[in-house]
């Protein structure tokens, strides 16, 4: 035992602090995929599962990443599975009204994202509200409101189907999906965003010591509701994505996003006490959990086994953070 | 009580500010001079931390209240607009982001970016180096890219005090700036004042120590109960007159 902490502590000082998060998200991941390799080879050693896998992991990486702002940010956001669908609907509703005007149906869901994040922006910056709570609230209002405007209708789009643009964002590029060069490219701008741009270095101090940021001039409160904005922007982005896939609007879109996409965050080493986070980690942490996902199914155990996996994950994870960086995590 | 034909950097009119029900100022009229170093100083609980915080824009004070920077009336003072007019703060809780490292303390609401706001990180640890060495503060155990929170109070306050005096800044005002630190420490921020007001510089300096309130002092300022008690420049006053001066009021206090 005291050789291996001895060992851990030598890896861990060829490893920059700012980097060890990520080596460890990265070390998990390899562990994860080796036990299921071994496992069930049948099933992990053929290329079908990945490409299964590639479909949806974009969506929940492209959320993901905005949730590492919030919660570096000291904050919490809980609507973004209601602001999916509802940005969903208003994406296939455009769609609908103007004969598959994509010029016109992108903008309006970007703009009905964003518009939600907004809201969830000035409740928690301007009232002072609880940002668990608000957006709690926000998650319930959003999924009545989408009901009611969508009205019970199964919104089918068969027509998109032949589309270029629905080829160009989630066709096949080769072997790989579309939407993963997306989100990955989306993941290298918020990456150098949160790492390297001015608006990065706010976010972390609004979740570190907001005073500090406030007496030096920078605007705590415009920065947090920018990054509630950004949720609404990502999460209508995977929206959009998840109605391009299915060719169908449903109003249960965004069920299901919730607890693994804040799992991500975490099992990729961004601490929940704000103040720090990571894009890489949370890249590593997405794959993590939809490995986890879509793995337990294809390997033939009972979907139980799916949140069963999760617990595990998230428990060893953040030991394994905390062991590997130290205060980091706490 | 004009000690310079020139006009004030920063003066407060009337000024006051309550928390609730508890007056931390009450009618406050002050000038502060260019190139003139004042020690502001009274018991814990007087005000002086408030006085700061309403100057450098991060606390507003009472409706009927004004500050007037270089003769005029400013509407909405924020923090950005203070030290867009040359007024930088160590705060007594240093205001640092304890998880970001050093530089990005010392750039913080001010950052080296490119024209799409990307920090060049290369030129702010560089600057901070060199800013660090020129107020002794070195080491071999960190660097401008360590987190604040690897570092000593002394230390954190010297990532405090090189931020304040990085930009052309025309009034630093320190809180409390030698409190946790070393004697060497606490020498080197006296020094440091001295250099300040070498520069051209005036300087708000606020201190437990009479003995380093009275040596850098040109003017002295004591506040108690949130009222301006006595304003009056050094002349040749001693040391041991200023602290019998200090041991009047703290005796008036307790009647
Ligand atoms: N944010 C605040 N909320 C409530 N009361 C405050 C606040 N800041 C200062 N005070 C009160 O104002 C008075 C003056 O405080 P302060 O300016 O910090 O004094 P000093 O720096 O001279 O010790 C004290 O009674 C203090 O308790
Ligand atoms: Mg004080």
């Amino acid at each position: 035992m005291s050789t291996e902490v001895a060992k851990t502590k030598k890896i861990k000082e060829l490893i920059p602090e700012v980097y060890r998060p990520v080596f460890g998200a990265a070390i998990f991941f390899v562990l994860m995929m080796v036990a299921f390799i071994v496992s069930a080879p049948e099933v992990f050693l053929t290329v079908g599962i990945y490409t299964a896998i590639f479909l949806s992991l974009p969506l929940f990486t492209i959320v993901g990443l905005s949730l590492v702002y919030i919660t570096a940010a000291g904050e919490i956001d809980l609507s973004f599975p209601s602001i999916i669908a509802i940005s969903a609907l208003a994406f296939t509703w455009t769609l609908q009204q103007t004969g598959m005007n994509f010029g016109l149906a992108i903008p309006a869901s970007l703009l009905t994202g964003c518009a939600c994040g907004w809201v969830n922006g000035l409740l928690v910056t301007r009232l002072g509200l609880s940002s668990l709570i608000t957006t709690l609230g926000m998650n319930f209002a959003l999924v009545g409101l989408t009901n009611i405007l969508n009205n019970g209708v199964v919104r089918g789009l068969t027509d998109i189907n032949d589309s270029k643009i629905r080829a160009i964002l989630v066709g096949s590029w080769g072997p790989m999906p579309a939407q993963m060069f997306w989100s990955t490219g989306i993941a290298i701008i918020l990456g150098l965003i949160f790492h390297r741009h001015r608006f990065g270095i706010h976010v972390k101090v609004a979740g570190d010591n907001p005073e500090a940021g406030r007496a030096m001039g920078v605007n705590i409160e415009r920065t947090k509701t920018l990054v509630f904005i950004l949720i609404g922007l990502c999460s209508s982005l995977t929206g959009i994505f998840a109605v391009l896939l299915n060719s169908t609007f449903f109003p249960t879109m965004g069920d299901g996003y919730l607890l693994p996409t804040l799992a991500a965050v975490f099992v990729g080493g961004t601490p929940v006490t704000g103040g720090k986070g990571t894009i890489g980690g949370l890249v590593i942490g997405a794959a993590t959990v939809v490995f986890i996902q879509t793995g337990v199914v294809a390997a033939g155990l009972d979907g139980y086994w799916t949140s069963f996996g999760f617990g595990l994950v998230i428990v060893f994870s953040l030991i394994g953070h905390r062991r590997f960086s130290g205060k980091l995590t706490r | 009580m004009n000690q310079s034909a020139d006009t004030p950097i920063v003066s407060l009119h009337n000024v006051s500010k309550s928390f609730g029900r508890v007056f931390a100022l009450e009618g406050i009229n002050l000038d502060f001079y260019p190139g003139q170093i004042v020690s502001l100083v009274g018991d814990n609980g007087a005000g002086k931390s408030t006085l700061t915080k309403i100057i450098s824009g991060t606390e507003d004070p009472d409706s009927g209240g004004e500050i007037i920077i270089d003769n005029e009336k400013v509407g909405k003072w924020s923090a950005a607009r203070a030290r867009n007019r040359g007024i930088e703060t160590v705060h007594q809780n240093r205001a640092l982001s304890e998880q970001q490292s050093i530089y990005a303390n010392v750039f913080l609401g001010r950052e080296k970016t490119n024209r799409f706001g990307f920090v060049s990180r290369k030129a702010e640890i560089a600057e901070t180096e060199a800013l660090m060495r020129k107020i002794g503060y070195t080491s071999k155990v960190w660097n401008p890219t360590s987190t604040v929170n690897k570092l000593s109070g002394g230390e954190r306050q010297g990532v405090a005090i090189s931020r304040a005096i990085l930009f052309e800044s025309r009034l630093v005002m320190l809180d409390e700036p030698t409190t946790a630190m070393a004697l060497s420490e606490a020498a080197e921020v006296i020094e440091f004042i001295r250099d300040l007001k070498k520069a051209g510089k005036s300087v708000i300096f606020i201190s437990h120590n009479p003995w380093d309130a009275h040596m850098v002092a040109d003017r002295f300022v004591i506040l108690e109960r949130g009222k301006v008690v006595y304003d009056a420049p050094k002349g040749d006053m001693s040391a041991d007159d200023f602290i019998a001066l200090l041991h009047k009021f703290a005796k008036k206090d307790q009647l």
